[in-house]
Formats: C-alpha cells, sequence, structure tokens
C-alpha cells in the first residue's frame, strides 16, 4: 500500500467522523441554546467543520493528481520500509497488527481480569505472558521482574498514597 | 518581598527538596534511556503528583524535565542513539571523543554546558516573565481567545509535514476537551451517555496513552523487527586530561555557552518551536562562526557546549508563554499546565497576583534544580551511564505496566485505564499516518479555556458579531492567524514543486546521461 492510498483512507475516516458528529453526534449529544453566550454546539461545530474542510481538500489534492496523472515525488508514492523518525514526533511505517496486537490484547485482558482475579494474580500473569510475547525466554529473570513490579507497585498504591488497588482484595 | 520570601522558603522545605532531588535524578536516568525523553516521563509520573502539595507537584516535574534534557545527552554521547530529539547535535561530537576514549570529558562538557544554559536561561525566565505577565493582565477575553487560536494554528504545524493534517488533530484534540459538564449551561457534552464523561476526559490517562504508551507500541515494533541491539561496551581513558574538562577549556566555550542560551531562550519562548531546533541552530551558529569549522563532528568540545546549552535552556524559557499568557510553548509545558490544572489552578498572568508565593516557590524551585543536576550529574555520571545498557525486554514491560497502572492512579478508575488504552491505540495509528498528536494534546488542553473566553466575549458584547473589529490586539492577533495558515500552505505547495521539479530535472538527467 502507498502512503497515497493511506492517507486517502484515513481522510476517508476523518471525512466519515465529522459527518457523524454534524450530522448526528453534535446536535444529539450538546444541550439546547439557553438563550444567552454562544450555544454549546458552536465551538463543537467549528472543530468538526475544520476537520471536514482540511480531510475534503486533501483529499481533493490527492485525487485531482491522481487523475491528472502527475507524477507524484517519490517520498510520496513509494512506502519506506524502515521507520522513519521525523524529529522524533512522526514516525511513519507499516502498521504491523501482529506486535500491536502483542501490546494491546494482553493489557486489555488484563484490566478485564483484574476485576475478577484481582490486582495480584491478574499483574503476575500480564507481565509474565507480556515479557513471553516479546521474546523474554529467561524464566527466572521474568518471573523475578514480574514479582517485583507488582510488589513495589503494590506497595506504593496502597501504603505510599493510601489508594486501594483495583479489584477484588488479597490481603485486607 | 515577604510574599518573595515565603516563596523561597517554601521551595527549601524538605519535602520540596526531596521531591526536586527525586525529580532530578528520575529525569536523568530515564532521559538516558533511548526512547523515552522529558514529557513522556512527565507524563508517566503526573499520577503520583497528585498526592503532593502544588509546589513539590511542580518542582518534581520540572526537576524530571530538567534531568532528561541532560539524560538525552548521555545516550547520544555513549551509543551515538539520542535518548531524546534534542539531543541528536550532541552526539555528532560527543560520540567521536567517547571512540577516542574520551567519553567521560564529553558528558562532564554536556553537564557543565546543560546547567549553565539551563540556568541562564531560569535566570531570565525570573526576571521577565512578572513584568510581562503585568502587561499581558491589559488582554481581555478577545485578546486572549485570538491568542489561543493563533497557538494552535502554530502548534498544528509541529510534528507532521501537513498543516492539513495538524489542524485535523488539533481540531480533534478541541472536540475531545470540549467533552464534559458545558460551561453555560451546566449540562453534559458529547459524553453519549457515559457516565464517567460526565466530567470530561482526564488529561492524565489521555497524556499516557498519546506520549508514552503509543511510543512504546511503536518502539516495541522496532524492537520485534530488528532484534535487540548490540553495542560494545566503551572504555573510558584513564589520563586526567581525557576524563575531566579544565576550567580553561570551559571558559574558551563561554561565547558558544551564551549564544547557545540566548538562542534557547529565543526558541523556546515561541510557541511551536522547541528543543531540538534551538539545539540544531545553536550547533550551526557555533560552526560557522568557529575558527575550526573542519574539527566539528569529530569530537570537538564546542559542539556540544552550542548544543547542550541551547536545549537546556529551552526548559525555563517554554515556561514564559505558559506564565504570561497560560499558553503552553511545547509538549513539556503542555503537561506541566496539566499539573497546574490538576492541583486546581489555571496558568495566566493571574498566577503572579493570586498565587504569588507559589510562583516565587516556583522559581526557587527551578534554580535548586540547576544546582542539583550539576550535583547530581557529577556524583551519578558512572552510574548513569549504565542506564543506557538497560535491556529492552526488561524496560517495556516496566514501561507497559506502569502506564496502565499510573492511569489508574489519578482517579482510581479502571475506566480511565481503557481510555489509556485507547489513546495508545489512537496515538499509534496518529504517528503511523503522519497526524501530530502534540498538536491533539495542546488542543485538548486549551479547548476549554478557548471556548470560556468566546463565551466570554459574546456575553460582554451581547452577540454583537462584530466586537473583534473594535479590538485592535485581538484583530491583529485573528489577522496573523490567518496569515500563518496561508504561509504555511503557500510553503508546503512551494516545496512539493520544488521537489517535483527537482524529480524531473534528475529523470532527464538520468535520460541523457
Amino acid at each position: 500500500m502507498t502512503r497515497i492510498k493511506r492517507d486517502s483512507i484515513a481522510y476517508l475516516v476523518v471525512i466519515g467522523f465529522s459527518i457523524f458528529m454534524l450530522a448526528w453526534g453534535v446536535p444529539n449529544q450538546t444541550p439546547a441554546y439557553p438563550g444567552y453566550g454562544a450555544s454549546s454546539a458552536l465551538v463543537p461545530n467549528v472543530a468538526v467543520g475544520i476537520m471536514l474542510f482540511m480531510a475534503c481538500l486533501s483529499l481533493a489534492i490527492i485525487l485531482i493528481a491522481h487523475y491528472l496523472k502527475k507524477p507524484l515525488p517519490v517520498a510520496e508514492s513509494e512506502f519506506p520500509e524502515d521507520l522513519k523518525d521525523g524529529g522524533g514526533f512522526t514516525q511513519i511505517g507499516r502498521v504491523n497488527m501482529q506486535y500491536l496486537a502483542t501490546v494491546m490484547v494482553p493489557s486489555i485482558l488484563f484490566v478485564i481480569a483484574i476485576e475478577y482475579i484481582g490486582y495480584i494474580f491478574a499483574s503476575f500473569a500480564f507481565l509474565m505472558f507480556l515479557q513471553y510475547l516479546i521474546g523474554s525466554r529467561r524464566w527466572l529473570q521474568s518471573i523475578l521482574l514480574a514479582v517485583i513490579l507488582t510488589t513495589v507497585l503494590y506497595i506504593i498504591m496502597r501504603y505510599g498514597f493510601g489508594v486501594p488497588v483495583p479489584g477484588p482484595q488479597l490481603f485486607e | 518581598m515577604e510574599m518573595i520570601l515565603a516563596g523561597l522558603l517554601d521551595s527549601v522545605s524538605p519535602a520540596s527538596l526531596m521531591f526536586l532531588l527525586l525529580g532530578v535524578t528520575i529525569g536523568v536516568l530515564v532521559g538516558a534511556i533511548p526512547g523515552i525523553n522529558g514529557p513522556m516521563a512527565i507524563a508517566l509520573f503526573i499520577p503520583i503528583t497528585y498526592y503532593m502539595t502544588p509546589l513539590t507537584a511542580i518542582g518534581f516535574l520540572v526537576g524530571l524535565n530538567k534531568g532528561a534534557f541532560y539524560g538525552g545527552a548521555i545516550s547520544a554521547i555513549l551509543l551515538r542513539t539520542p535518548g531524546t530529539p534534542e539531543a541528536a547535535a550532541t552526539s555528532w561530537d560527543g560520540y567521536p571523543l567517547t571512540q577516542q576514549g574520551k567519553g567521560e570529558k564529553a558528558l562532564r562538557m554536556a553537564l557543565y554546558s546543560s546547567v549553565a544554559g539551563d540556568f541562564l536561561s531560569t535566570i531570565i525566565l525570573i526576571l521577565v516573565a512578572a513584568p510581562l505577565a503585568k502587561v499581558a493582565l491589559y488582554m481581555g477575553p478577545a485578546e486572549i481567545f485570538a491568542l489561543i487560536s493563533l497557538a494552535l494554528t502554530v502548534i498544528a504545524g509541529i510534528g507532521t509535514n501537513s498543516i492539513g493534517r495538524g489542524l485535523i488533530a488539533a481540531s480533534f484534540g478541541i472536540i475531545l476537551g470540549l467533552i464534559g459538564t458545558e460551561p453555560v449551561t451546566a449540562l453534559p457534552r458529547l459524553t453519549f451517555d457515559i457516565y464517567q464523561l460526565g466530567s470530561g476526559l482526564s488529561l492524565i490517562p489521555v497524556a499516557i496513552g498519546l506520549l508514552a504508551f503509543s511510543e512504546i507500541l511503536i518502539q516495541l515494533e522496532k524492537f520485534a523487527g530488528k532484534g535487540s541491539v548490540e553495542h560494545s561496551a566503551n572504555e573510558f581513558s584513564t589520563k586526567l586530561e581525557d576524563r575531566m574538562v579544565s576550567m580553561k577549556e570551559f571558559f574558551k566555550n563561554t561565547k558558544t555557552l551564551l549564544r547557545g542560551t540566548l538562542i534557547g531562550v529565543g526558541v523556546g519562548a515561541m510557541p511551536g518551536l522547541g528543543a531540538p531546533v534551538a539545539s540544531f541552530m545553536s550547533y550551526d551558529q557555533a560552526m560557522k562562526r568557529s575558527k575550526h569549522k573542519e574539527e566539528f563532528g569529530k569530537g570537538r568540545l564546542e559542539g556540544i557546549a552550542a548544543s547542550e546549552s541551547a536545549n537546556s535552556s529551552v526548559v525555563a524559557s517554554s515556561l514564559i508563554p505558559l506564565f504570561v499568557l497560560g499558553i503552553p510553548g511545547n509538549l513539556a509545558a503542555a503537561m506541566l499546565m496539566g499539573a497546574f490544572m490538576i492541583h486546581g489552578m489555571q496558568p495566566s498572568p493571574l498566577l503572579f497576583k493570586e498565587n504569588a508565593q507559589l510562583m516565587y516557590g516556583i522559581y526557587g524551585s527551578l534554580v535548586l534544580a540547576s544546582l542539583f543536576l550539576l550535583i547530581i550529574g557529577r556524583l551519578g555520571l558512572r552510574l548513569f551511564c549504565k542506564a543506557v545498557d538497560i535491556p529492552a525486554l526488561v524496560l517495556y514491560p516496566i514501561v507497559i505496566f506502569t502506564c496502565i497502572m499510573g492511569a489508574y492512579l489519578g482517579k482510581s478508575s479502571m475506566f480511565d485505564v481503557g481510555v489509556m488504552l485507547l489513546f495508545g491505540f489512537i496515538g499509534y495509528y496518529m504517528r503511523k499516518f503522519d497526524y501530530s498528536y502534540v498538536a491533539l494534546l495542546i488542543g485538548f488542553i486549551l479547548a476549554p479555556e478557548w471556548e470560556r473566553k468566546l463565551q466570554q466575549v459574546v456575553i460582554i458584547s451581547q452577540q454583537d458579531t462584530y466586537m473583534f473589529f473594535t479590538r485592535p490586539v485581538a484583530m491583529i492577533l485573528m489577522a496573523l492567524t490567518f496569515f500563518v495558515i496561508a504561509r504555511t500552505f503557500w510553503t508546503s505547495i512551494n516545496s512539493r514543486r520544488k521537489k517535483k521539479a527537482e524529480q524531473l530535472a534528475s529523470s532527464e538527467q538520468a535520460k541523457n546521461g
């Protein structure tokens, strides 16, 4: 997939979101105008309007360039293989669903599990599983890291800040 | 005078000193780890500041940021892998010195330059912020509204190659910032019947997700693609002249240090630029003005002095627009603004009037942080060098777990953890698709104030749409906003044309040749 195609998809997503917000989100999710001041829908509408305008404009530029068959700069027509670091802020590269899932899925499962089995067991299992998924095969190191991290954060939360740890409590 | 003394005394209280010291130490450590920068560290540590007093919290975060700026130089010098983007220029002369066995000398020069730049910049902040804030007090809601519009437009250009995408990101941030209770009617807005959104999205999970979690997702991908990066252990020379920076060597670079500091102060005070711009600019100037241009890039201390003094002076100077106008000039300042808001304060010129004691306390902490950086940097030089060797397999689980529990810690709410994961996912895609998460975050932070000022303008003017025309300063600022947008579009169109012309010329040359 070229960067142009991906930009087009992103602009289409932005356009879809903006239309949804303008047509349904903002009208149904903002209070009625009280008769003074600016309407509570004004700023959200302006912000969504800017998003829609910019996305349409950018998409139009891409489409015009495509139909006029103008040569596009190499940087825009080819997809760079390596991740490019643009001053520490932007990184363009392939979306790798496998690695995204490696972190996202255990994290979501952890958030769900913590409510049922409590912080200590869920944290330990999460850290072990996460380390395994990212390639750690040193079991002793993995167990030590999981135990130390779970314990340190438990102590900080419970005794340092007096915050209840999430989920069912093991030690009351 | 009493306020000044009371503020300064607050800054030397045991709790303030302890957390300031802790902030600087953690800052240097995390800054030294490639991939963790100042704003990311602030995002990770903001949740624990909930439980501190405002001065201790701000002092801790300022110390963290200052420490991270120097810490970035450690991995830049030892590994040629800048821990932070602004340390990239430091690696050009720092790494060759490491190869010559003079890594310790390079680290010391970076430390002294960082402290000098940071200290001078802090003094400038102290001298100019309060008088400027007095002038800023004359600005009404119309002017502030116009100023925030201008800041949002300038900031939309950061972190992306396209102003269009920057504006989309900033607008998205504004929409997110408006979720919650609407200020005029006090009724829920854009909450989609999710009761947890009644008080709006919290800054902590949003910032952790966008800054830290998404960064880890990206880094994990890089790490998995390339495997762990092996690097040879650095050997330091034992000769005294290769380890220490003599007074003569340091003072030989006075001009470079002063120039770098002034560049850093100028760049930091302007919203939208940032430390990387300052360090590259200062390095470039130092090279152009040096009698030994040919030695730059081969291990010249002057290069390190130029880069480090400039990027460290941005830390304090970026607080000038925040303290004077309530507008964050960069990501770190935005995070500090968030910390102020968490403690119930809105950064604005009124801060000097309403919280004078706190402000002078912060000044005290800023000066002390420079001193602590010098002490910690000198004492822990060898220890901090070890931080660059932390294996990724150990680091990533720690950061991911800290992100999750940090998001929970703010409000003890698992809903916030879900928000953090969602914004980590959004941030990941924003980075991949070249949308500026910096613009999103600053739009998110500034949106409520922007709308509040607009409401004030509309109510004061009794819905007179021509109100702006009666306020010349506001008019100039709005005109500037449109000028910035038009200019950025024009520049991007021109650069595209140039690129195409260059490509066509080179392809024709290839055909003929």
